[in-house]
């Protein structure tokens, strides 16, 4: 069953699809040894998942990307502690969980911005622009009732395509644990999208 | 559509197509740019810090090492002073024309001890 409206079809952003030669071990040995462009490239390559993340767990959208810059900054002073025989992806991305939820913390009872004015259209005409912006709305409103690490477990598996033992790593709990997040979560997420596709109809 | 199970293998495309699409946010790209600009930022920084710190911590330590030499310097100046001092009494005492004071005494007789 789909769940979007016909013509709107989701898209990576271009720096997902970027690919790059040298594997986060060397960029990060480099980074370790002052390279801030190393570092870099690795901002470049887990900086959208980064934000993705921190949107789930923050509605807010300027607090997120504070969220990820704060983490990025933090695991940039850390470098020199993460161990290159271990996977990059879940100590950065860990790092970044926890800087969105310190913030979460800090902010938690802030209101959330409508997200619908910040989103590119797209060239859809205002009957489909509407209805993007509801299915955004609805998306993040549906997330939002999710228990924190359900949401995080459902973002890194479904929109990031991380395996579960990743995912584990970032979230420090076991693999099975985050199997039942994902299940858990995307049947929530289905129901209410699915009951917002008969809405639509 | 078929209900989800914990078993299932890999991930739901159109959903992480949704959650990728409600989630990105606008300008990923400028985005990007800023996270690098506050690395390098916070880079120069920290070498603005040693740049600034690094020759005043020598000058400090020259200037410990110096108090240190001239405190060593005037309290060994100082006890040999004081061992003149204590010298130049025990002549003076022998030579003056006065009769020694009582304490005198009594310290010439636990020194013969």
């Amino acid at each position: 069953m789909a769940y979007l409206p016909q013509g709107q079809q989701s898209q990576r952003s271009g720096a997902d699809l970027r690919t790059e030669d040298v594997d986060d071990a060397d960029l990060a040995r480099s980074a370790a040894r002052g390279d801030p462009d190393a570092f870099g490239r690795l901002v470049d390559r887990y900086g959208i998942a980064a934000r993705r993340a921190a949107r789930a767990i923050l509605r807010d959208d300027d607090d997120a990307d504070d969220a990820v810059q704060e983490g990025m900054l933090a695991a940039w002073r850390a470098i020199d502690r993460y161990d290159p025989a271990r996977p990059f992806r879940p100590w950065l991305m860990r790092i970044v969980v926890n800087a969105a939820l310190d913030a979460r913390r800090r902010h938690q009872v802030r209101r959330a911005e409508p997200i619908g004015e910040t989103l590119e259209t797209g060239g859809l005409g205002p009957d489909r622009l509407a209805e993007a912006a509801l299915l955004r709305e609805r998306i993040v409103a549906s997330l939002a009732t999710l228990p924190e690490r359900q949401r995080i477990a459902l973002v890194l598996f479904d929109a990031e395509g991380w395996g579960h033992a990743e995912i584990a790593a970032t979230l420090g709990v076991p693999e099975g644990t985050v199997r039942s997040y994902v299940f858990h979560a995307r049947r929530a997420m289905r129901r209410e999208l699915e009951s917002l596709a008969e809405g639509m109809r | 559509m078929m209900e989800p199970t914990p078993f299932d293998p890999g991930p739901d495309a159109e959903l992480g197509g949704l959650l990728r699409e409600a989630l990105t946010g606008p300008e990923p790209e400028a985005f990007l740019r800023r996270m690098r600009s506050a690395i390098v930022g916070q880079d120069n920084q920290w070498d603005v810090l040693e740049r600034w710190a690094r020759p005043r911590l020598v000058a400090a330590a020259v200037a410990a090492g110096l108090l240190l030499w001239l405190g060593v310097r005037q309290f060994a100046e100082r006890q040999l002073d004081t061992g003149v001092m204590v010298a130049s009494n025990r002549a003076s005492s022998v030579l003056s024309p006065q009769p020694p004071s009582p304490d005198e005494i009594l310290a010439s007789l636990w020194e013969t001890r």
